[in-house]
């Protein structure tokens, strides 16, 4: 198991993407760490499925946008798993508007839970990654952070902003032999997705050459190849996870 | 002449000094560096008795190359002082050059290859910046494993200033003296760069360079050139009617980097030239009337008077405290001025120090004179000291 | 990791020992022993000072050792003025050898010649070249 003797932390980690990733990484052989802001029970579940896969997962309230809440939730995971080797920021909200109907509220709520969240646990990491020369993180973005999406301004910005976040990240702690990449899915069949109109879906599969949309798994197997040795050699990168939707 | 008859006559003769020559050492941008050394050179010649130039039948130049603009500098100086077609070349040793030059002139008139050789120390030290100059001085000790933390000459010696301070309850008050000293004894030296006196409190008061070693602490560069004309004593009357004999020739080298020498508290490489020219010399250090030696900094001098003898080790700063070093006291050390009021043109001062020490043995000192001299000694250090000349010196 | 990038400035590029710099970036404080005849160097040196053997093998040291001097340095040289003043020190390394660094986090005060201290690896931080290096500090 290639993660095996790891550690990480997963935002967002107990719902849909997040979860998918928490699990596989578990099921490579790490130790996992989710927050959760109202969905304790569904984490609870998530870790279950950590435990019965042999790994342990600890389960802790924390808002992302939160700094304090981010650096307890650090403590607290180094402290039980004796280290840190892995971060993969993956909470993210949307608030779909288009942009004369959009509230300041609106705009501000997503950039700071999807773009000043993510800042926040990757300053936190890279503050340990640092000391110790090793570690892997992995943000995740979106296709509609390389393109625009109409009724996304905020979002798309967000996404934007994380992809180059991890560029100059990447260019600050490369020689501490840390590793910051992102995945960029397209649209994926999650629990949310599934309150999407069929019409809007049916468009999204017309868009992909592979004709589907990608599970959590598809996305949660690239992000745990990213946080293997056999990913070594590849930083400030983005991966996109979408079928083929924009190319 | 038989080989055996040869060799027994090379290991007896005596080579000495018959002509001398200094220049004025200081800012000397009004020459360049084969004009400034003409200066000595001639005088050398004109302090000699029936010496022609022609009758000179080498030059050494003792000189650090990287300094000047002009490569290849005793190329120039030979051609400037009218020495073609004769042997000429560099001998280079660091601060050390001069007495290195003056050991190889020594040599090449031992081996009877020569019988008459001029020794000209020349340095220009201005023609680069003062911060190149610095760049170049931090490159002093180990490029590979010292330079990259940015170690400067001055640092170098402040490692041994603070390990004999530590060590031996040296203080920087018992540094300050060697400066008073130096300075007194420079203010009576028309040839040295600095001419005014300087009291305890300005020397202890000024900045730091490298704790614990502050600005008056220091040599400061200078540009100068001295020079001296040997022969062996078949000639040496014929020259002058007081040739020195150069009697003990001492030339040792030490580790580059400190970080490979037994201790921070003396210089091995002076240590054992002394040994060596004491006892080629056949005297000990209480013999020694008067001394130069190398005080590139005042640390320098305090550790030179333990590495000669002059005193116990770890009494050098009691030894400047008791006075022993001025004129009066026990061995008169730099009483020209040494490098602190002289200033130190690297490539000309330890022919500057002989010229010194040969006056002084002549009796030509004037106010400076230490009465009735016959045996001298001068102590030239190379860089940190991986280099070391000492030489005796005889009336 | 190339041997360039050992140093604030770095003078010699290429040398026998350059896979130095690969340990020091992993964090590791490395020296040579002579495979013949056992001497220890720091500074390592892939020539054997002693029995001039060349066969040599890379050996950790733990950093630990004894302040021997140090001193501040005021007026730097080219490249280091912008971090001016620095205090070097000279460490006696407890498994032998020596080492010149930078002293790191030890308050001016409390640096006295014969203390116990430790050198540890370090990465220039706050610029984007990488550029390795290492400190005196407290054990």
């Amino acid at each position: 198991m290639e993660l095996e003797g790891k550690t990480g932390i997963v935002t967002g980690g107990s719902l849909g993407i997040g979860a998918s990733i928490a699990i596989e990484l578990a099921r490579a052989g790490a130790n996992i760490a989710i927050n959760y802001r109202k969905h304790d029970t569904e984490a609870k579940e998530v870790a279950k499925k950590i435990e019965n896969l042999g790994k342990k997962c600890l389960v802790i309230k924390a808002d992302v946008t939160s700094y304090d809440d981010a650096e307890s939730m650090f403590k607290q995971t180094i402290k039980k798993f004796d280290g840190l080797d892995i971060l993969v920021c993956n909470a993210g909200i949307t608030k779909d508007r288009v942009i004369w109907k959009m509230s300041e509220k609106d705009w501000d709520a997503v950039i700071n839970v999807n773009l000043k969240g993510y800042f926040i646990y990757n300053k936190l990491a890279s503050e340990h990654f640092k000391d110790q020369r090793s570690g892997k993180i992995v943000n995740i973005a979106s296709i509609n952070g390389i393109r625009g999406k109409f009724g996304q301004s905020n979002y798309s910005a967000s996404k934007g902003g994380i992809i180059s976040l991890t560029k100059a990240l990447a260019k600050e702690v490369g020689k501490f032999n840390v590793n910051v990449n992102a995945v960029a899915p397209g649209m994926v069949m999650t629990e949310m997705a599934k309150n999407i109109p069929p019409e809007f879906l049916q468009k999204a599969v017309d868009e992909t050459v592979l004709g589907r949309i990608a599970t959590v798994e598809d996305v949660a197997n690239v992000v745990v190849f990213l946080c293997t040795e056999n990913a070594r050699h590849i930083t400030g990168e983005v991966i996109k996870v979408d079928g083929g939707q924009y190319i | 002449m038989e080989a055996n008859t040869y060799n027994k006559w090379v290991k007896q003769v005596k080579i000495g000094i018959v002509g001398i020559g200094h220049g004025k050492f200081g800012n000397r941008s009004d020459a360049t560096v084969q004009e400034l050394a003409f200066e000595p050179f001639k005088q050398a010649i004109e302090d000699a008795k029936n010496l022609g130039r022609e009758d000179i039948d080498s030059l050494v130049v003792g000189s650090v190359p990287e300094y000047h603009m002009q490569r290849s500098l005793p190329g120039v100086v030979a051609e400037y002082v009218g020495m073609n077609p004769k042997s000429v070349w560099l001998t280079e040793a660091a601060c050390a050059s001069g007495s290195a030059a003056i050991r190889t002139a020594y040599m090449s008139i031992k081996s009877g290859m020569h019988d008459i050789v001029a020794v000209i120390g020349v340095q220009k030290m201005r023609e680069l910046s003062t911060e190149e100059i610095l760049a170049l001085m931090g490159r002093v000790g180990d490029v590979q494993w010292e330079s990259i933390f940015g170690t400067t000459f001055p640092g170098y010696y402040a490692l041994y200033a603070n390990r004999h301070m530590h060590e031996f309850g040296t203080t920087k008050e018992q540094m300050a003296l060697v400066a008073v000293k130096n300075h007194y004894y420079g203010s009576m030296n028309p040839y040295a760069f600095f001419q005014k006196e300087v009291t305890k409190e300005r020397v202890i008061d000024s900045e730091d360079v490298a704790s614990p070693v502050s600005v008056f602490d220091c040599c400061a560069n200078a540009d100068g050139a001295a020079c001296v004309i040997l022969t062996n004593e078949k000639l040496a009357k014929k020259f002058n009617d007081t040739p020195i004999w150069l009697e003990g020739m001492g030339s040792a080298s030490a580790q580059m980097s400190l970080l490979r020498r037994p201790n921070l508290v003396e210089i091995p490489s002076a240590v054992e030239a002394a040994k060596q020219a004491y006892e080629q010399a056949k005297v000990k250090p209480s013999d020694i009337q008067v001394a130069d030696v190398h005080d590139c900094f005042t640390i320098a001098e305090i550790m030179a008077y333990e590495n000669l003898g002059f005193c116990e080790k770890g009494k050098g700063g009691r030894f400047i405290e008791e006075k022993q070093s001025y004129i009066g006291g026990k061995t008169p050390v730099n009483v020209d001025g040494g490098l602190k009021a002289k200033g130190h043109p690297v490539g000309a001062t330890g022919v500057s120090m002989t010229t010194e020490i040969v006056k002084q043995l002549r009796g030509e000192a004037g106010k400076r004179q230490v009465n009735g001299a016959e045996i001298g000694l001068t102590h030239n250090v190379g860089g940190i000291g991986q280099y070391t000349f000492v030489q005796i010196l005889r009336r | 990791m190339p041997f360039k990038y050992f140093g604030k400035t770095n003078f010699t590029p290429y040398t026998k020992v350059d896979k130095f710099a690969d340990y020091l970036h992993k964090g590791k404080l490395m020296g040579t022993k002579c495979k013949k005849c056992g001497e220890i160097y720091f500074p390592p040196r892939a020539d054997c000072l002693k029995c001039m053997d060349d066969s040599f093998e890379w050996i950790e040291f733990s950093g630990k050792g004894t302040l021997n001097s140090f001193t501040t340095i005021h007026a730097a040289p080219k490249g280091f003025d912008d971090i001016a003043p620095y205090t070097i020190g000279i460490v006696d390394l407890k498994e032998g050898g020596r080492l010149l660094a930078w002293i790191g986090d030890i308050p001016k005060d409390e640096i006295k010649n014969d203390m116990s201290v430790k050198v540890i690896p370090r990465i220039f931080e706050e610029i984007p070249e990488i550029k390795l290096y290492y400190t005196i500090e407290k054990p």
